[in-house]
């Protein structure tokens, strides 16, 4: 507008100098001095209405351009404010926040969202590109920035990212950014705004639904998925199988879908078990089944076959879920199992016949063997070599019954694995004992020391420990020392649900270095004493275990022994 | 002191001992021998239609278990059943070398069989049947 200002203002000055030159040579031509004032005058009127006419002329030319000038201007203006307040409105309503970037001055400006959404205030929000940059997280800036670079450098089209970003409380959220590019009238990319969404919730629960997903692509467990409805009372129709499942039956995915997965049975499928299946699917009810399957080969395989229901929200059956295990091996141990059991049971079976009929047929000729010497009592013998023969004779045979009938006990314990237990009174048991052995006790009178203060009851086998309290104390009595009175200790404690028992005494003992491994076995002596057999301890030991219990020996040569009987109080 | 018993034993010397012991201690006048369970049942059979002697029939029978043809649980089996019903008041004392306890067990559900003893038979064995069946 200046420049147009100075141009009319050089064309006025050099018009009215050519039009003052012009009209002082005319005057100095034809008109003579007397007239001057009258032509000077003229001259002047004729210059300031040429020259009037002249800026009318330019003036009204700028008015029409500058009224248009301000007409368009005012419609931009217009279209701005308009589209301000548009503007604010979107960005009012969006949840979206916006970001302005001027990108030659690198200035950049946020609406509310970035306090509402990632929690910064005013002050904390930089003003520049390097701020949003130093938002994004470390792993995703990279691949980002190409992105976006590239964009404003117009190689693509549209701009949109996912990215994390990080908020003012140093967490991060998953975010969608979508930009436009403003450009000047070269093309060149001036502005660019953008709307940056939170996507935390989606992306956390894509995040969720592929770990879940995992489950089933993951999975050694096969894993099919049905429609709802069965056609001609068949298995509905696959609508998803699993790798799992293709590895295990060999039908790839393609295979299969849309088909029912009656097409796995095979003639030696269990028809009761697939029968079971079918009225499940009928009543809309989760069942397992253990079945025989086909693979594609047709091979069979064992399987253990579930259908559960799966129903919407709004309680319709929305469709099946199998899921099969290949039990093959678990089915061929099983039988391995159960055919291993058969044989031990078997076999276990023949060898208890086996011991009972042997003692049987030791007993038989053995009871007539006794019988036979009974009737010789009787019979006066003359001849003192056949008295002494028969004597003898005699013994041996006595001999060979106690040896069998301990064994015969031996037997009978052993074949006796769930033995009757009752709630029994320590002081009542020992009262039995004592009784049996009264002779013996007469004849040593041991100090005997009791204390079943702690426990008084036990809830064993009566017969069992008697037997056992009978053997320990024969054997106290039997192996004291000669050169003190023999002294015997039995208490008993609790701990836990264990009733403990300890019998004690000072008797000759058992060297344990050169015999622990001995000490309870069977016909094993460590004392050449005539009536010791060898087998009380192994019929105590015998008896304490198959009422579940333990026994334990401590024993110094010479000062004693303790035996530490341990049993389970529970009621059965 | 009874009138008739029946041993019924596979083991002659067993046999032979039953006699003596019995004879000893005057537990019967007459001993009746059976080899096996069959041989029993047969003699039961033929004294059924011995309608001369009425009251000829043992008192009381001593049973071996183990025995071959017919063991002493078939025997038990037989003679429990109807066909013998004439003779099922007779009392059977089971006299056994057997050591498993489920024939002890077995033994009681026959309700003919009065006690399950263990050889040899002895005389003292014989004063305790004695108390016992009077």
């Amino acid at each position: 507008m200046k420049n147009k200002t100075n141009q009319v203002i050089i064309i006025y000055i050099l018009i009215s100098m050519f039009v003052a030159i012009v009209s002082h040579k005319l005057l100095q031509e034809y008109i003579s001095d007397s007239n001057n004032q009258f032509y000077n005058f003229t001259k002047d009127i004729l210059f300031i209405f040429f020259t009037g006419i002249i800026f009318k002329l330019i003036l009204s030319k700028n008015d029409t351009r500058n009224i248009a000038i301000f007409e368009k201007l005012k419609n931009t203006n217009d279209e701005i404010k308009e589209s301000n307040e548009k503007y604010d409105i979107v960005a009012k309503a969006t949840s979206d926040t916006i970001w302005d970037w001027k990108i030659q001055e690198d200035s950049f400006s946020w609406n509310k969202g970035i306090e509402s959404v990632f929690g910064y205030s005013d002050n904390e929000v930089g003003d520049s590109s390097k701020w949003w940059f130093d938002k994004i997280h470390p792993e995703d800036s990279i691949k980002m920035s190409i992105k976006l670079y590239s964009f404003i450098e117009q190689k693509t089209e549209n701009w949109q990212d996912q990215y994390r970003f990080k908020c003012a409380n140093d967490t991060y959220k998953y975010v969608l950014d979508r930009g436009f590019l403003l450009k000047d009238e070269n093309g060149k990319a001036i502005r660019m705004i953008g709307a940056i969404q939170d996507i935390t919730k989606q992306k956390e629960e894509e995040q969720r639904l592929k770990l879940l997903e995992t489950v089933i692509t993951q999975s050694k467990d096969s894993i099919i998925i049905t429609e709802t409805d069965s056609i001609d009372g068949k298995i509905p129709n696959i609508i998803y199988v699993n790798p799992a499942f293709s590895i295990m039956s060999g039908y790839e995915s393609d295979d299969i879908i849309g088909k029912s997965p009656d097409i796995f049975n095979s003639p030696n499928s269990d028809s009761n078990e697939l029968e079971k299946l079918l009225d499940a699917i009928k009543n809309k009810e989760e069942c397992l089944i253990e079945t025989i399957s086909l693979t594609k080969d047709k091979e069979e395989y064992w399987v253990r076959f579930s259908m559960i229901p799966i129903y919407n929200s709004e309680n319709e059956l929305s469709h099946w879920i199998s899921i099969q295990r290949d039990i093959t091996d678990e089915k061929n141990q099983e039988k391995e199992k159960e055919q291993l059991i058969r044989e031990l049971t078997q076999n276990n079976k023949d060898l208890k016949q086996f011991s009972y009929i042997t003692s049987h047929n030791l007993r038989a000729p053995l009871s007539n063997l006794t019988g036979l010497l009974n009737l010789l009592e009787d019979i006066p013998i003359e001849n003192q070599e056949l008295k002494e023969i028969l004597d003898g004779f005699n013994k041996s045979t006595h001999l060979l019954n106690d040896t069998i009938n301990d064994l015969v006990k031996v037997i009978i314990i052993k074949d006796n694995p769930s033995i009757q237990k009752e709630a029994v009174l320590i002081k009542e048991i020992f009262e039995n004992v004592f009784s049996q052995l009264n002779f013996q006790i007469e004849l040593y009178k041991p100090i005997i020391k009791l204390n079943f203060e702690k426990v008084s009851i036990l809830n064993i086998n009566k017969a069992y420990i008697e037997s056992i309290l009978l053997n320990l104390l024969t054997n106290a009595i039997k192996y004291k020392s000669e050169n003190r009175k023999l002294k015997i200790t039995i208490t008993t404690h609790e701990i836990d649900d264990t009733v403990v028992l300890i019998f004690k005494d000072n008797g000759i003992g058992i060297d344990l270095e050169r015999n622990r491994d001995k000490v309870f076995g069977l016909y094993q002596r460590f004392h050449n004493y005539p009536d010791s057999k060898g087998l009380g301890l192994y019929l105590v030991k015998s008896q304490v275990e198959t009422m579940g219990g333990t026994i334990e020996i401590e024993s110094e040569v010479n000062k004693g022994t303790t035996f530490t009987l341990t049993f389970k109080n529970k009621q059965q | 002191m009874l009138d008739q018993i029946l041993c019924i034993d596979d083991d002659p010397i067993t046999l032979m001992l039953c006699k003596k012991v019995i004879i000893k201690s005057s537990f019967s006048n007459e001993i009746i021998t059976a080899q096996n369970g069959e041989e029993a049942l047969s003699y039961f059979n033929t004294i059924r239609y011995v309608k001369n002697k009425p009251n000829q029939q043992p008192q009381l029978i001593f049973l071996d278990l183990n025995m071959p043809v017919m063991g002493g649980w078939e025997f038990l089996d037989h003679f429990n059943s109807p066909e013998f019903s004439e003779f099922n008041t007779i009392k059977v004392v089971v006299l056994s070398s057997t050591i498993d306890p489920e024939d002890l067990e077995k033994a009681k559900q026959y309700p003919m069989v009065i006690d399950f003893l263990s050889k040899p038979i002895t005389h003292s064995m014989l004063e305790y049947l004695k108390n016992k069946i009077e």
